[in-house]
């Protein structure tokens, strides 16, 4: 196919008489492999024919027919490919082209065969260093290098082959030194005084050898020279009597190497040795006072020794006069004044160098004292002259200061180091001008802060409700054991293996439109969803009798957001997030649904076990019980599990609302139909759930299981009656699904706020069962079947026209927990 | 009577210059503590002399410190000039004690002598320098004014140390001990290189010397003045 590509002689034609041709043949130079695991090849390109011309390299494999382009044209550079790891076989022999195309026409080189093995050749090593060694009077070379950098093999497993050639510097001929696998050698029989050029480089089993590496030079020490000459560092004098100079050496030429300092003073012939090699340690010479003039210049110089010869440093040129640097300044104290009606300030007061006789007036000294405070960054620098105190008004009160104090002599030489730091503690002065500014901000500032607390009085509700939105509770307040232990399990299990599974939950569905409640704009009037704010709860929540808590966690958003929010809060994974923020984006909000769902699931799961163990039990405490329990008041300890009972429950009842939805006398709000067909995504999910709940159901005998019971629930709760009641009926399945198929309307939403001002809950999903409720507040009668029917027709409405619900409503209406509470 | 009246108020009048003048000359008395009693002309302490002759000292050799510094990173960059400092001062002929010991050693009025003979040893050539200098290619004028101020230095120092000289032993004013200079042709020689030097190794042995004689002045006078408790 890329001979194919080849020529339309016409269009050729026409070309080449216009200067313009098809490009010329492209060359393969050479293909190379620095390790065998990568290769690379270049080329040549041709002419041009006079436009541009594009270069593509094929290759195909001995074993198969396929042609492939080039991998990567860039790595190794222009007019390149660079085969990788992945494109790079050692048992494969390689057949490259590389074709050149332009308008015209294209052109390709000659097929090139490789073999990556052959084709080795690694860089040269690198980092080539030399020394010479001294060994038993015997001097040799000491070479060593590193094995070429590769750029994307980590692991330096290759094994290189060293060779080492060496030659004189001027002569032509290099000897060479096979080394082995090791990255440094050691070279004998040198001759002494000569340079040498040494130069490594590398093989790779039986590739090619590497280039050399960069050439490296070094003189051989002839054993005959001199040591190197030493050089005077420095000469000081302390104290202006005495003074030191310090030497470096050279190189000693492998022999051990005397120093001699020499001297000669201004308008002296004679030269004089060092008077004292050792009092100020190594390559010194001490200067005592009798050795030490002033006004006089010192040429200085030192001298090294060895048995082949001496060498000697530059004169030094030495005026004691100015080479004085004196010792720091010693008993540095700080001292804080406190004069009465003054601010404090700070006496420093300080001895001269020991060493340093200023009494006689031989040595005069200046000093200058710097300060900064201990977190600063620069210093305060005060120059004092000769005085050995000095006040430092005007310090910061409060801070701690460092202080250090240096000198020099009054005309020439340097300073001394810095005293070491002294620190001191300015107090904190309060006096009566600044108490009375403090009061006035004091005053000021509790005036702001009373006027912020009575703002926040006046809204407080909101401010709260902002911050801590309350919880409603369950609004069922009791329920009748009796019926519940009467209930048949049969038919629940009918109900459960014939009609509801895999349940399309209806109630997730509910639950998660809830979250979109949320978003109302009248927070205030909303449920609280924050756990934070249990008190309001735990007032109301006693009241009831927990026997609906799996409805309730269903039909109360509340509940179930504070479900979501502690599952969420369980895998520390999910982070809590306030309600609110997730409703200002409602992006984040669905994910956080999601995710809020999946990790109930979880838990559900998880925690089976003790969910039979702690809350299943309680549901079954009977009509009459003290009002004890109720999900929300639980302990702290039992929340998790509440959580999952909750979960439980309103998973196996949205198994059921499939065709039992008069469960659900809540609300629901359904923004859109996309996030009801996003809900449905979840209801594979839910089916979990629920199945996970149902196998758990025949050991607990929970009221839930009796089918009676899965009915319908009725609830009254009257807000002036404490002892409440929560009333299950179980009644036919038959003829209940198309009930509650029926399209309800968001007018008649609104009516659950009548019945929450009626003080009365009655969950009934047909009202042709009216009859069969047990109505133990027989006034309340009347205003309960009316609330039944409205209640059904609301759960229909949400569940058929999620769409028309009105979020503002359901929330404003509905979430209000105040219309809850017995004890507002 | 108009002449009465007048010559009483010319005698109230002499009452009155009387008495101011008594209580003025009174006063003058108690605030002048430092003329002794007795004492016909009041003279300025030696205490007061030395700090002046020490403050003088130590401002001239901090100008020509400062004159040997510009001169030095001006004209005298790489031409080796302290090699060949070191054949001396005209003032070498002066032996002056060259550390601590011998200074302390000496007597304060041989050193008083020494400084004597120093500063005047400065007297020719520093008038020579002050003229000498403007002849310098591109002198700068800090350079100038600093060699016309420190000769003006120079001879108020001298004063001054003449009269505390005349003070610490009085009646032996007038040894005349100082070094000859005879550098003027140097400083005025054809060969740039040599008058450069010839000027560094001047502006050397002036910055040398005005320390010496500050260092000698501030011992005398912690010796004489502190008790040698500076």
């Amino acid at each position: 196919n890329v001979l194919g590509l080849l020529g339309n002689i016409q269009l050729l034609d026409f070309c080449t008489s216009l200067g313009q041709s098809y490009p010329g043949k492209p060359k393969i130079i050479r293909c190379r492999s620095l390790e065998k695991e990568t290769f690379s090849c270049w080329w040549k390109p041709g002419s041009d024919g006079g436009l541009p011309t594009n270069y593509t390299l094929f290759y195909s494999k001995d074993s198969e027919e396929n042609f492939y382009e080039c991998p990567d044209y860039r790595t190794s550079g222009p007019n390149s490919c660079y085969f990788d790891k992945n494109h790079t076989n050692p048992w494969t022999t390689y057949n490259i082209t590389v074709m050149a195309t332009n308008e015209i026409g294209s052109n390709s080189s000659d097929p090139q065969y490789v073999d990556v093995t052959s084709i080795v050749q690694p860089d040269a090593p690198v980092n080539l260093s030399l020394e010479t060694k001294t060994s038993a009077g015997i001097m040799y070379l000491w070479a060593k290098w590193s094995p070429p950098p590769l750029a994307d093999v980590t692991s330096n497993s290759h094994v290189y082959h060293y060779e080492l050639q060496l030659k004189p510097e001027k002569k032509e001929e290099w000897e060479t030194i096979s080394v082995g696998v090791q990255t440094q050698c050691k070279v004998t029989m040198l001759q002494a005084g000569v340079k040498y050029v040494v130069q490594v480089r590398c093989m790779l089993d039986r590739g090619e050898w590497s280039e050399w590496s960069s050439e490296r030079r070094i003189q051989i020490p002839n054993g005959e020279s001199p040591p190197e000459k030493p050089t005077i560092i420095k000469c000081r004098s302390p104290e202006k009597e005495t003074f030191t100079c310090w030497w470096k050496p050279g190189s000693d030429g492998g022999h051990p190497t005397n120093y001699t300092l020499l001297y000669s003073k201004e308008g002296e012939q004679q030269v004089y040795e060092c008077p004292d090699y050792r009092t100020a340690g190594p390559n010194s010479c001490y200067f005592d006072k009798k050795h030490t003039s002033f006004w006089t210049i010192y040429n200085i110089t030192v001298r090294a020794t060895n048995k082949m010869g001496s060498n000697v440093s530059d004169p030094h040129y030495v005026d004691v006069t100015y080479i004085v640097q004196p010792d720091p300044p010693v008993n540095v104290t700080l001292e804080l004044k406190k004069p009465i009606n003054t601010k404090p300030y700070l006496v420093l007061s300080w001895s001269p160098p020991p060493l340093a006789d200023v009494r006689s007036g031989w040595l005069t000294l200046e000093y200058e004292l710097r300060l900064k405070p201990e977190e600063g960054e620069e210093w305060e620098t005060v120059f004092v002259g000769q005085q050995t105190q000095y006040k430092m008004f005007s310090l910061n009160p409060g801070k701690k200061y460092i202080v250090q104090i240096h000198c020099k002599p009054d005309h020439h030489g340097s300073w001394s180091e810095w005293s070491s730091e002294k620190y001191i503690q300015i107090p904190t002065d309060f006096r009566v001008k600044d108490m009375v500014v403090w009061i006035i901000v004091g005053v000021l500032s509790s005036l702001i802060c009373l006027i912020m607390s009575w703002t926040m009085v006046l809204k407080g509700y909101r401010m709260i409700a902002f911050i801590l939105p309350p919880v409603p509770g369950p609004k069922i307040k009791g329920i009748d054991t009796h019926l519940l232990e009467t209930g048949k399990s049969e038919e629940l299990l009918s109900a459960l293996g014939c009609h509801g599974f895999p349940p399309t939950s209806d109630c997730e569905e509910l639950l998660i439109e809830y979250l979109e409640v949320e978003d109302s704009e009248d927070q205030q009037l909303m449920p609280s969803h924050d756990n934070g704010h249990p008190s309001k709860n735990a007032k109301m929540i006693p009241k009831e009798k927990d026997s609906d808590s799996g409805r309730g966690s269903c039909d109360s958003p509340s509940v179930l957001s504070e479900k979501c929010r502690e599952s969420r809060a369980l895998p520390s994974t999910l982070q809590t997030q306030d309600v609110r923020d997730v409703q200002e984006n409602k992006e984040g909000k669905r994910s956080w649904e999601t995710e809020c769902i999946a990790s109930e699931q979880k838990i559900l799961l998880f925690n089976n076990e003790s969910t039979k163990e702690t809350t299943w039990p309680a549901t079954q405490l009977p009509d009459n019980h003290p009002p004890m329990f109720a999900y929300h008041s639980i302990v702290d300890a039992h929340k998790i599990t509440m959580t999952t009972t909750n979960v439980n429950i309103a998973s196996f009842l949205v198994g059921n609302e499939e065709h039992k939805s008069q469960y659900s006398i809540t609300e629901t709000v359904h923004d859109d139909m996309e996030k009801q067909r996003e809900m449905e995504n979840l209801h594979s999910k839910t089916d979990q759930t629920t199945m996970q709940v149902i196998k758990t159901r025949p050991n607990d005998k929970s009221p839930f299981l009796n089918p009676k019971l899965m009915d319908y629930v009725e609830v009254h709760k009257v807000r002036q009656d404490k002892e409440t009641a929560v009333l299950l009926k179980h009644k036919e399945n038959s003829g209940k699904r198309e009930k509650y198929t029926v399209p309800g309307t968001s007018k008649e939403y609104t009516k659950v706020s009548t019945v929450v001002d009626h003080n009365i809950l009655v969950l009934m999903p047909d009202s042709r069962i009216h009859h069969t409720s047990v109505i133990q507040e027989p006034a309340m009668e009347m205003s309960q079947n009316l609330q039944q029917g409205q209640a059904e027709k609301n759960m229909s409405y949400c569940l058929t026209v999620p769409s028309e619900c009105k979020r503002e409503t359901s929330g404003s209406e509905y979430m209000d927990p105040s219309s809850f509470m017995p004890f507002k | 009577s108009r002449t009465k009246t007048q010559s009483t108020e010319q005698c109230l009048l002499l009452v009155v210059l009387l008495v101011s003048n008594m209580l003025l000359t009174k006063e003058g008395v108690t605030s002048l503590p430092i003329c002794p009693n007795g004492s016909v002309n009041c003279q300025v302490s030696l205490g007061e002399l030395f700090d002046r002759a020490v403050k003088l000292s130590h401002y001239i050799h901090f100008l020509s410190s400062e004159i040997f510094n510009e001169f030095d990173e001006r004209y005298a960059q790489g031409r080796g000039f302290i090699t060949k400092a070191v054949n001396g001062c005209h003032t070498s002929s002066l032996t002056t004690p060259e550390d601590k010991e011998q200074a302390q050693q000496i007597h304060h009025e041989d050193l008083l002598n020494l400084i004597l003979g120093v500063l005047r040893s400065w007297n020719d050539p520093l008038i020579h320098l002050a003229s000498e200098v403007q002849r310098i290619k591109e002198a700068p004028d800090t350079i100038l004014w600093k060699a016309v101020e420190i000769e003006e230095q120079n001879k108020r120092l001298l004063e001054g140390m003449e009269k505390i000289v005349g003070r610490v032993h009085p009646g032996e004013i007038g040894n005349d001990a100082y070094s000859q200079w005879e550098g003027l042709p140097s400083l005025q020689l054809a060969d740039e290189d040599s008058r450069l030097f010839a000027f560094y190794n001047l502006l050397h042995c002036l910055r040398r010397d005005s320390h010496k004689i500050d260092n000698y002045l501030k011992l005398l006078k912690c010796r004489l003045i502190h008790d040698s408790n500076c």
